[in-house]
């Protein structure tokens, strides 16, 4: 790309995507204050909410055509170039054995000068640089806040095709769950507004004022956060908006406020956020001493020689430069090109690797709190006592989701002992998520606990190196989980507001539409599909990949083979409490006839966003690896995933390569599949048919049921862990605080009390006197100056005079005499 | 010279004077149409608000096209002032050159039309103002508005004044509309009070000035300001600065009369007696309008007369800097005594009107800065002409914000009044729980004390610290101005407790409870907005950093 075509598109970008990532602010700001001032019976401030945010979707699919437009020679060049690379790798080794050998041989003589080995490059010729998604890849700055020396701290841009795509996807769900809030929330357009699960005493419920503009004013508050943090060029502007988003999801969890459920939640969400936040402030600050740049990158071709963080970690082939070993290991830090990058006293510039995992690990930290990971995940299904269309946009489809966006963002700073990490943590969380997904029977929660579970599956990907396969997952997964959440709306406000599905049934004749768009959602989740088809479920193809790339992970490091069997095993309970929730509330008879009698199907705004998800949800994915999605997310894979690694860091773990991944691919997709259709079946059996009694089972392992609707403990835990110890601490503190240390005070009080009345004595008739003469001599003068206005002519006229002589006195004593 | 040169100089010289004197030519015929109107019975049919409004516009429009062409040399970026250079025929040879014109009666230079452009934008604004509040009704509006464009007249004469002569004529033009318009509210004892004791006092101070010019014109055989100082250097001859010699003492008497009847315009103390009756007297609109433009009109004025005095003869240096430390003793007594007098004010213009006092001195302190700055000795750390720009630079900027916050705060004032009939503190409690427009009325006027205080980050305080920086500049000259800084600073924490008290009664305090709800028109919310805007703009944004660049670039023509 000549620097003319680079900067022309740089430009173009950054307007499209900065107009639709300000609108939504716009938005907020005339809604919040147009509320304020307008009445509360309008639906004007949804309009605008709507029509703010469908215009970032329309602006933001425009970027991602331009994007594709200026970029499709260098991909094309690419695809070519991987062709080929494929071709040879191939014929270079015979499978993966060989290349394992190899690489042991040549790690035996680098000596930890390279992390990554060479060993292919004696067959291969390609330029790895033409990999690099920082080809297409536009960067730069939007304003600048503050310089402290050589820290700039400015609102930059990082436009790649993740970028771009982030936009679409974000602005597209957005868009369909403003539309289905106007309806959803429409009961707020009142100015007395009964809210039944707020009792006050003598049996009466709570009024207020309804909250319409309000809540779309948070809603487009929460937009611009969203896309701001998708667009952020440098990971302190993410941090930024982090927060902020953070602040939002605070507010709409807690919008039924005086519902004290709601604002526990809130205050739940909000904290334990923080405690993963104070992870990631470590990590920016290992990142500010070390590399004294926030910025990802500096692709500008005005820019070179500023490099950003991914430049300076890693070389333009993707590795990772080290030297030393073991505590003295060290990074070198590169300048953007292939060259060291040197301080300015001329001495080569490091980070010990050690504090590159510190760093690492602190960054994920922040991603476990926001994507409510293991051991964070506790306030995600207290979130659901936010509105529906919240749970949908903020808590399934796009914050939550924002972890495993930044540890995609962040990848290139990720060693393997932090993907490791990672790996685990996500297998953990997408474990526990779906079985406690099996016993709960709030619906809004089956689908709490799927999310989890799902986000779990994305860090997993992510983790054991299927970089493609987690934001795969995470755009697919953004689609049919908005639309259950959207049509679980669309039941809850059908059935005035029951979300117990142990009360519901048979719902599917009620509401046909809502019924079968969550049957699609329900397939795309449990991942079914044909193996060669080109049209199966989203979910099929992302889950698939996920898979795949776990049991090449597990083939390389036998170690570590629970990073397999737990998602297979997962994939099946998925499918199985999926089903159980759509055949609790659609199929079969109702169970509760005052329910099913009011009953009805949702009106057309509601309906139509989610036909729209349910058709995103099913074809998005279309042509699995193949199709245009997989290959957008694809152009901005990090060079160094597309070779794994052998044996690399300190723990010599191994990570996957494409083509790796590749050969385990039809047997992962089986394996899924297998699972999936196991647990649907099981679930078939148990509420479908009612062959076997669910309730019965439930008895017999009662134990392992009262675990799991206990959450597995973990608020007792925390409980004991945490909040009791601060409470009994608390208690002696102030045991403490009233028995010795108040004593000691008390004294020194009396002690003091005497002296003070010695003071006083003097203070009264010494000190306060001059001070009272001073201040009455300041105000007198005041009042005296007033004295001197005394209103009458005659004298102002002498004052002219008087002012005159005095002059002319002043002036002459002061003139030098000789 | 004979009369016959000198009339065929002055014909000469016509083409160029005349395109210049445009902008006042139009303020003139604009006097001219709202006299006749009120005779052919046209003023019933076209209201003159509307005449003056035209006039001020068109001559806002044509100072503004100097301004360009002076500020871009003729060439300028927009099609649309290029246009203007055409209408109004503006030539290098006319415009374009700098020097004086009107055989020297009068001078052209970058930092006279900056502040004709000031005065002309706050005449627009004030006008507007008078329609929003009302305050002529339709009897008297021909006569209210061609006095204000009279006084305006007389300011813009004032600010490019270069003679003794029109010194005092635009001191006189901008004096007497401006007693009339003081008694204007007919049937008011305190109003016509007010008026008398102002032409009093005005005509008292003005005899006082017209013999310093008599004597200093006597002394030195000519009336030019650029002249003087050569003249007497060339009296003097061998003479010390010193009580010894007569002329000296003739000369310092002169220039302290002269002073005098400036230091009445500024209303300095001790020439301030009449400001806080008058300010009372008058209503706010009027108050306004005497508190900024003449200010700023007699603050140029005073920049040229003691410029003239600018040599290189040791004479005139010791000359300069006596007076400029003079002028700062008036000024730290001005700002401590506006400061300390406002303290038991009740009534809210009479507070303004002392506030503008105080101003008046820290604005003075930059005139004396100047003055010191200007015969910085040789060898000293300063350079003499580049401290003097960056003094006349603090001056042009403090005026220019200035003009915003004091117009703010004056406006809202007026059209408070208009709504709760009071111009007492004590009517403004609770004002915050007004309409929106009310609300609009009360944020303003925070923004303008804020501002007048010298609150970050608002205008005023880059203007205070522009001002203090040029004093504490000159301390390194003289000691003395160190002094006077740290007393400026501490005069600025006073003023902070009489400003406060004011937001404390309209913000903290609940409404009376039998006042009915203060609704403000929505007109005025917006006017008050677009008002106060510029004080946040020169606050935080990069017009601050133009508009000093701007001040920078005008007041370095005045040491070429």
């Amino acid at each position: 790309m000549t620097p003319n075509v680079y900067t022309a598109t740089s430009t173009t970008l950054k307007w499209l995507l900065g107009t639709a990532w300000l609108l939504p602010l716009a938005g907020f700001v005339i809604e919040i204050f147009g509320g304020y001032w307008g009445g509360r019976k309008t639906k004007t401030a949804a309009w605008i909410a709507v029509g703010c945010i469908a215009t970032s979707f329309v602006l933001s699919l425009s970027a991602l055509l331009v994007w594709r437009g200026a970029t499709a020679e260098i991909r094309e060049k690419q695809a070519t170039a991987l062709a080929e690379h494929d071709a040879a790798h191939g014929h270079g080794h015979g499978g993966e054995h060989g290349h394992g050998e190899h690489a042991h041989a040549a790690s035996d003589h680098a000596h930890g000068a390279a992390d990554h080995s060479h060993a292919h490059t004696n067959h291969v010729h390609t330029d790895h640089a033409d990999f690099n998604p920082l080809r297409t890849t536009f960067t730069g700055e939007f304003y600048r806040l503050a310089r402290f020396g050589s820290v700039v701290v400015s609102m930059d841009y990082y436009i790649d095709g993740l970028t771009v795509l982030m936009f679409t996807m974000v602005t597209l769900i957005a868009t369909c769950i403003h539309v289905f809030a106007t309806g959803y929330m429409a009961e707020e357009l009142t100015e007395h507004y009964e809210d039944h699960q707020v009792h006050l005493s003598g049996g009466r419920h709570f009024h207020r004022p309804g909250r319409f503009y309000r809540f779309f004013a948070f809603l487009s508050l929460f937009c611009f956060a969203m896309l701001g943090l998708v667009l952020a060029g440098n990971v302190f502007q993410v941090f930024i908006f982090w927060e902020l988003v953070g602040v939002c999801s605070f507010f709409l969890i807690g919008f039924y406020v005086e519902r004290k459920s709601a604002s526990t939640a809130a205050n739940k969400a909000f904290i334990m956020n923080r405690v993963g936040d104070f992870g990631f402030l470590i990590g920016l600050m290992v990142v500010l001493t070390y590399f004294g740049t926030f910025q990802f990158a500096n692709t500008s071709p005005d820019e070179i020689g500023s490099p950003g963080l991914f430049q300076m970690v890693r070389d333009t082939h993707g590795h990772m430069v080290t030297e030393g070993d073991g505590r003295e290991k060290v990074v070198l830090l590169q300048s953007g090109g292939n060259t060291p990058l040197h301080s300015q006293d001329g001495k080569q510039r490091v980070i010990p690797y050690w504090l590159l995992i510190v760093a690492g690990l602190g960054v994920f930290a922040g991603c476990v709190g926001k994507s409510a990971q293991f051991p964070l995940q506790t306030w995600l299904p207290d979130a659901m006592e936010g509105p529906t269309p919240v749970s949908a946009l903020v808590h399934s489809a796009t914050m939550v989701a924002a972890g495993v966006y930044l540890v995609g963002r962040f990848y290139p700073m990720f060693t393997p002992e932090v993907l490791l990490t990672i790996a685990y943590v996500g297998a953990i969380t997408a474990f526990i998520g779906a079985t406690i997904a099996i016993v709960v029977t709030d619906i809004k929660r089956v689908l709490a606990y799927s999310t989890i579970s799902q986000l779990g599956y994305m860090m997993l990907a992510l983790g054991v190196g299927g970089w493609m396969a987690g934001l795969f997952h995470l755009i697919t997964h953004a689609f049919f989980k908005s639309l259950m959440f959207l049509c679980s709306g669309s039941v809850i406000y059908g059935c005035h507001h029951e979300q117990d599905m142990t009360k519901m049934g048979g719902l599917r004749k009620k509401m046909p539409i809502t019924a079968y768009t969550m049957l699609i959602g329900v397939f795309a989740i449990a991942g079914y599909g044909l193996p060669g088809l080109p049209i199966n479920f989203s979910g099929f193809y992302s889950k698939d990949a996920i898979i795949a790339s776990a049991l090449t992970y597990v083939s390389l490091n036998p170690q570590h083979f629970l990073l397999f069997y737990i998602p297979v095993v997962t994939a099946g309970i998925t499918a199985f409490y999926m089903f159980r929730m759509w055949f609790m509330t659609f199929a079969g008879t109702p169970r509760d006839h005052h329910v099913d009698e009011h009953a009805h199907e949702s009106p057309l705004p509601m309906v139509a966003p989610l036909c729209l998800l349910a058709f995103l949800a099913w074809f998005c994915a279309f042509r699995g690896e193949d199709g245009g999605l997989a290959h957008q997310i694809l152009s901005s894979e990090p060079t160094h995933v597309r070779d794994g690694l052998e044996h690399g860091g300190i723990l010599g773990l191994s990570l996957p390569s494409h083509h790796q991944i590749h050969e385990k691919h039809a047997t992962a997709g089986w394996v899924a599949l297998f699972a999936a259709g196991l647990g649907s079946l099981i679930s078939y059996l148990f509420y479908c048919r009612r062959t076997l009694d669910a309730g019965t089972i439930g008895r017999q392992f009662w134990v392992i049921r009262d675990f799991l609707i206990e959450k597995w403990r973990f608020d007792e835990l925390y409980d004991v862990m945490f909040t009791r110890p601060v409470h009994v601490i608390g208690a002696w503190c102030q045991g403490f605080d009233k028995r010795v240390l108040d004593g000691l005070i008390h004294l020194a009080s009396h002690l003091t009390l005497q002296t003070a009345k010695f003071d006083r004595a003097v203070d009264e008739r010494l000190v306060d006197r001059i001070v009272n003469i001073c201040g009455e001599v300041t105000y007198a003068t005041g009042r005296s100056l007033k004295g001197i206005q005394t209103g009458r002519l005659r004298q102002y006229v002498m004052f002219i005079a008087l002012g005159v002589v005095s002059l002319f006195v002043l002036v002459f004593a002061f003139l030098p005499r000789s | 010279m004979t009369a016959n040169t000198l009339i065929h100089d002055l014909l000469r010289e016509l083409p160029r004077s005349v395109e210049i004197f445009v902008p006042e030519l139009i303020l003139s015929a604009t006097v001219v149409c709202l006299l006749l109107s009120r005779i052919v019975g046209c003023d019933k049919k076209i209201p003159p608000c509307w005449t003056a409004i035209i006039g001020s516009l068109l001559a806002f429009m044509a100072i503004f096209a100097q301004f360009m062409y002076l500020k871009s040399g003729a060439d300028a970026k927009t099609q649309v002032v290029r246009s203007l250079f055409e209408i109004l025929q503006l030539s290098a040879d006319g415009v374009g050159t700098i020097g004086p014109y009107f055989s020297g009666l009068l001078m052209h230079d970058h930092f006279g039309t900056l502040f004709r452009l000031g005065l002309l934008l706050f005449l627009v604004l004030m006008i507007t103002l008078t329609v929003l509040t009302g305050i002529p009704d339709s009897e008297d509006g021909p006569d209210f508005y061609a006095l204000m464009c009279g006084a305006t007249v007389g300011m813009l004469l004032a600010v490019t004044a270069n003679n003794l002569l029109m010194l005092f004529v635009a001191v006189e033009m901008m004096s007497v509309p401006s007693y009339v318009m003081v008694g204007f509210l007919k049937g008011r004892k305190l109003s016509s009070e007010a008026a008398l004791k102002y032409v009093v006092y005005g005509a008292g101070t003005a005899g006082v000035m017209l013999y310093g010019i008599s004597l200093i014109a006597g002394l030195l055989g000519s009336g030019s300001l650029p002249e003087m100082g050569d003249r007497f250097a060339f009296l003097m001859g061998k003479q010390t600065f010193s009580l010894a010699s007569g002329e000296t003492i003739t000369l310092v008497l002169g220039i302290i009369m002269v002073l005098v009847g400036l230091a009445f315009k500024l209303s300095l103390v001790p020439f301030h007696f009449w400001a806080p009756d008058a300010f009372e007297g008058a209503s706010a609109e009027v108050g306004g309008f005497l508190s900024v433009g003449s200010k700023a009109a007699v603050f140029a004025l005073m920049v040229r007369f003691v410029l003239g005095f600018d040599g290189e003869v040791p004479v005139l240096q010791s000359l300069s800097t006596f007076l400029g430390i003079g002028l700062g003793v008036m000024a730290v007594i001005s700002m401590t005594f506006g400061n300390l007098a406002a303290y038991t004010q009740t009534n809210m213009k009479r507070l303004l009107a002392y506030s503008t006092i105080a101003h008046a001195g820290y604005m003075l302190l930059a005139v004396s800065a100047l003055l010191v700055t200007l015969n910085a000795p040789s060898g000293s750390s300063v350079n003499p002409s580049e401290g003097a720009v960056h003094c006349v630079e603090g001056l042009t900027y403090y005026l220019a914000v200035y003009l915003f916050m004091n117009l703010t705060a004056f406006a809202v004032v007026a059209l408070v009044r208009n709504e709760t009939f009071s111009e007492e503190i004590s009517a403004y409690r609770g004002l915050i729980s007004g309409g929106p427009a009310t609300k609009v009325l009360c944020v303003c006027l925070a923004f303008s004390l804020f501002s007048l205080v010298g609150l970050p980050p608002f205008g005023g305080f880059f203007a205070k610290v522009l001002i203090f920086m040029a004093a504490f500049n000159a301390g390194s000259i003289h000691w003395i101005m160190w002094v006077f800084v740290v007393i400026a600073g501490m005069n600025t924490a006073f003023s902070l407790y009489y400003y406060l008290r004011v937001l404390k009664t309209i913000f903290i305090d609940p409404p009376p409870a039998d006042r009915l709800p203060v609704n403000a028109p929505s007109l005025a919310g917006w006017y008050v907005a677009l008002i106060a805007l510029p004080l946040v703009v020169l606050g935080m944004s990069p017009l601050q950093d133009d508009l000093s660049r701007t001040a920078q670039f005008v007041a370095s023509s005045l040491f070429k």
